[in-house]
């Protein structure tokens, strides 16, 4: 829809889509269909060259003469299924830490991550430092049980349930940056089956997400699809 | 995106079924100079913001928010609320949605003229688009015809 609206106001453009089917109704003039996962329009993550060569066969649809171009981009690419919360395997290892425990043990790991990356991190949102998380987790439980009915660090103008998903975000970027950074050759899906499987925070989320399904509130039932997936 | 057919039956229900405007034709802009002359700008429908803006929400945002071209990939945040998509990739590299690094290195090829002095961003995955065709599309259309931008590359999440 907005290649439509700037192309009316004269400006052109090109770029990636992921569903030919919905590129084929809304017919944008030019677009370049990618095989790859849904969050990796320009190929894969640290793979310059690939992303190199996508960049360029979307530019190259401007020297186009009439559209509209859907051109699809060839590569082999069969992306992984995302893993969800409910398939990944429980550990059948030692008890989980607590999720604050589990936060303060994986620190180190994400400052050095963060460190080594130019200051690059996705948490962020929620607005608390990550310094603070044990808070924020402490939150979480006790919204859980409902000895906590707000959060203490929310701004004004963001609802609780928004908040939560900012918070349940941030430390999902918090955990698998920790991660990557723990084991650097960890693959995507290995990191949703610790994060889901091994962790004391994936099993909070799955419990919060549960808590919030309950709730009569609008609002707050939308939140807990996108928590636990 | 892989093939419809390889994904699983929900997903791909859930695509088929996702409401889309439908049009018959398109606008169309030719270039009006070679792409080494022109001036390019990055619009993308990740949900990315500069850090300390306020996010994105859930329920169909359809506002947008200005990323000056200047600003560190360090500040920059995504809050999309779509749940069908893996952040991995751009906690990894944040080039797999907003390929910053790729457009200057052809900027300093001479491939593209140069960079809009800001890059949009919106949140994608909208089920009633109205309010972005209406109001904060054109908005943005007259902001960059404005910087002088002359193409938009435009990426999803």
């Amino acid at each position: 829809m907005l290649a439509r609206c700037f192309e009316e106001a004269g400006i052109s453009t090109t770029g990636i889509v992921f569903v030919k089917e919905h590129a084929e109704r809304v017919k944008p003039p030019r677009m370049l269909w990618v095989p790859f996962a849904f969050g990796n329009a320009m190929g894969h993550a640290g793979d310059a060259e690939q992303q190199r060569h996508v960049l360029q066969a979307a530019l190259d649809l401007l020297d186009r003469q009439q559209g509209p171009v859907l051109e699809e981009y060839p590569d082999g690419t069969a992306p992984e299924v995302l893993l969800q919360a409910s398939a990944a395997g429980r550990s059948n290892g030692s008890p989980a830490l607590d999720p604050a425990d589990e936060v303060t043990s994986l620190r180190p790991y994400y400052e050095r991550w963060v460190e080594k990356h130019d200051g690059r991190t996705n948490v962020g949102l929620c607005g608390v430092p990550q310094r603070r998380f044990r808070g924020v987790v402490r939150f979480l439980e006790g919204y859980i049980t409902g000895e906590q009915q707000d959060a203490p660090d929310r701004p004004g103008d963001v609802g609780l349930p928004q908040y939560i998903r900012y918070c349940v975000d941030d430390l999902k970027a918090f955990y698998y940056e920790a991660r990557m950074e723990q084991r650097p050759d960890v693959s995507d899906d290995q990191a949703h089956e610790w994060f889901w499987g091994d962790t004391a925070m994936g099993q909070l989320i799955v419990k919060l997400a549960a808590h919030m399904g309950e709730s009569d509130d609008p609002e707050t039932k939308a939140i807990p699809y996108g928590l636990a997936r | 995106m892989p093939r419809l057919e390889l994904l699983s039956e929900v997903q791909r229900s859930m695509l088929r079924m996702f409401p889309c405007v439908e049009h018959d034709d398109s606008p169309w802009t030719p270039m009006r100079k070679p792409l080494s002359e022109s001036r390019v700008a990055l619009v993308t429908s990740a949900g990315l913001h500069v850090r300390g803006d306020r996010p994105f929400v859930m329920g169909g945002d359809s506002s947008y928010r200005v990323i000056p071209r200047s600003t560190k990939t360090a500040d920059i945040l995504q809050s999309h609320a779509s749940i069908g998509f893996d952040h991995t990739g751009i906690y990894r590299d944040i080039n797999v949605t907003y390929p910053v690094d790729r457009l200057q290195e052809l900027v300093d090829r001479g491939v593209i003229g140069s960079l809009g002095e800001n890059n949009y961003s919106f949140m994608g995955a909208l089920r009633d688009t109205s309010e972005v065709v209406e109001q904060t599309g054109p908005e943005v259309a007259g902001k960059l015809v404005d910087e002088g931008v002359e193409v938009a590359f435009l990426t999803p999440t």
